[in-house]
């Protein structure tokens, strides 16, 4: 017996054994016979993949920040002043984090938005939406408390005013507040609780939603599109493994290269050390995904009636969003009827932030 | 009126006490958890000044000191007074500074102004800016809160 059918029978063997123990044939099974449909939509289903990409990029460029990073008042923007200067290649890993926070975050709102538009959060999919919501809210929350972490004048002003901002919500509004900064003010506990949420609580509760988000999705399969008819569609479906994950793949090494390209030309700045008792620096902005949010913020009046602006405009925002959480049961009509009103209004929505984005950036 | 079966059964009589043991449990070990995720109040009743450093800054100026985890503003009047303020915004709680020559406050976050007393006027400020209470005594400035508000 020579030494190659040796070892074809020897891997064979501790297949068998794993697969008595285990049983993953199923899973195996399931993942070559799933297919994916080909139509004028199926763009989007590229966008699923591309947040996960960047969120592994995230992971592991996260981790090695944090081998080096370090969450106190004196040290937090000298250590990210060594990852930048000393720690070898430190300002490229902290540079494709911050570029790929901002790809992450732009490809979630890409998918919901597709997915708004095309309607694919219909019956069954209600819960994968509402899922999808609560990620795009932690993803969300991964960059408001990221931006924190490098402790510079810009990061403490927008973190002051982005934890002051739930003290308006009626009743647990001021609690909201005392949570996210560990006290009544900013202080070195925030700064502490923030990289806590960051590397800790954010990423379990976003594995965690992941996991259900990801489960859904297999188990309904994909969305067809309005009125498709469901034959044509099978006989056009094309393998999930290797077919669509091939040509996923052609799709991540584009993004990837440009996001390399982007962290290596431009990489994040690093201003002075925040000062607690500093008056707060001119110009200050949030990050971009925040600007239409900060923008509407400022255009209220100081007071609307028998209450502040903000309260108005802060209430206004959540009943927004309670609103987009709730969608697929505020327009729960059967998948083939068509939506205009939904489709317009989100094209409405994107057009408002673009345009409070660009306002906000020239003002 | 007898009734032939009762109405409240062994079994629901002992869910409800295991129910209600298990959730007086949960309160138990939940109280200690929020009492940590919250902290007290950590705003000082009295901040001592010396009034070597601050006792004859010049008219029109404000000097910062620290008040708590705050700044707080101490400024000279025209008049010779001495006036202190917290030094944040009251609309969403950025650090204010003052601008002498045109006797105002300005907050840079969202553009909100004062006046030298401290009064909104102008921007998204919703009320004024908080007064503290300055006494001299013997050689040192004693800030406290105001007492209303």
């Amino acid at each position: 017996m020579n030494f190659r059918v040796c070892v074809k029978r020897m891997s064979e063997r501790f297949a068998t054994w794993l697969e008595e123990r285990v049983g993953l044939r199923a899973v195996a099974d399931f993942l070559k016979n799933k297919k994916v449909p080909q139509n004028k939509h199926t763009i989007w289903s590229y966008t699923g993949s591309i947040i996960l990409l960047f969120f592994l990029i995230q992971v592991a460029t996260g981790i090695i920040l944090a081998f080096y990073y370090r969450p106190t008042l004196e040290e937090a923007n000298k250590s990210v002043a060594r990852i930048m200067t000393e720690v070898p290649l430190g300002w490229v890993i902290r540079s494709i984090h911050s570029w790929s926070a901002t790809f992450m975050i732009a490809a979630v709102f890409v998918h919901l938005l597709s997915i708004w538009v095309i309607k694919s959060y219909r019956k069954p999919r209600e819960l994968t939406w509402m899922s999808g919501v609560l990620l795009l809210l932690f993803t969300l929350a991964f960059g408001f408390t990221g931006y924190l972490l490098p402790w510079d004048e810009l990061s403490l002003a927008a973190t002051k005013v982005g934890t002051d901002i739930p003290r308006s919500i009626p009743v647990v509004g001021v609690w909201v507040t005392k949570f996210l900064r560990g006290g009544e003010d900013i202080s070195g506990d925030t700064l502490s609780r923030f990289f806590s949420f960051h590397v800790t609580i954010l990423p379990l509760l976003l594995l965690a939603l992941v996991g259900v988000h990801v489960y859904l999705i297999q188990k309904l399969g994909m969305s067809l599109p309005v009125g498709a008819d469901e034959k044509e569609e099978m006989r056009r479906a094309i393998p999930f493994w290797p077919n669509f994950v091939y040509r996923e793949m052609v799709v991540w090494l584009i993004l990837f290269g440009a996001l390399v390209t982007l962290a290596v030309f431009l990489p994040p700045s690093l201003g002075k050390s925040a000062d607690l008792m500093a008056p707060a620096p001119e110009g200050i902005k949030p990050e971009w995904y925040f600007l239409f949010l900060f923008q509407t913020l400022k255009i209220f009046p100081a007071r609307i009636l028998f209450t502040t602006g903000d309260t108005v405009a802060i209430l206004l925002i959540l009943v927004g969003g309670i609103l987009f959480f709730f969608l697929p049961l505020i327009d729960n009509r059967p998948a083939e009827r068509k939506g205009k009103v939904i489709t317009w209004i989100a094209f409405a929505f994107i057009l408002y932030a673009v345009a409070m984005s660009i306002w906000s950036l020239l003002g | 009126m007898k009734v032939r079966e009762s109405i409240f059964t062994r079994r629901r009589f002992l869910n409800g006490l295991l129910g209600g043991w298990l959730g007086a449990l949960l309160a138990s070990l939940l109280y200690p958890v929020m009492r940590a995720i919250f902290p007290p109040e950590r705003e000082p009743d009295q901040v001592l000044l010396s009034g070597e450093d601050y006792g004859d800054i010049p008219p029109n100026t404000v000097k910062p000191f620290a008040w708590g985890n705050k700044p707080g503003l101490l400024k000279k009047a025209e008049t010779g007074d001495l006036i202190a303020f917290v030094g944040v915004c009251t609309h969403l709680d950025c650090n204010v500074t003052y601008l002498p020559e045109q006797r105002k406050f300005f907050c840079a976050c969202h553009e909100g102004w004062y006046d030298e007393n401290g009064t909104n006027i102008g921007g998204p400020p919703p009320r004024p800016l908080r007064r503290l209470r300055v006494t001299i005594e013997g050689e040192n400035l004693v800030i406290r809160k105001e007492e209303t508000a």
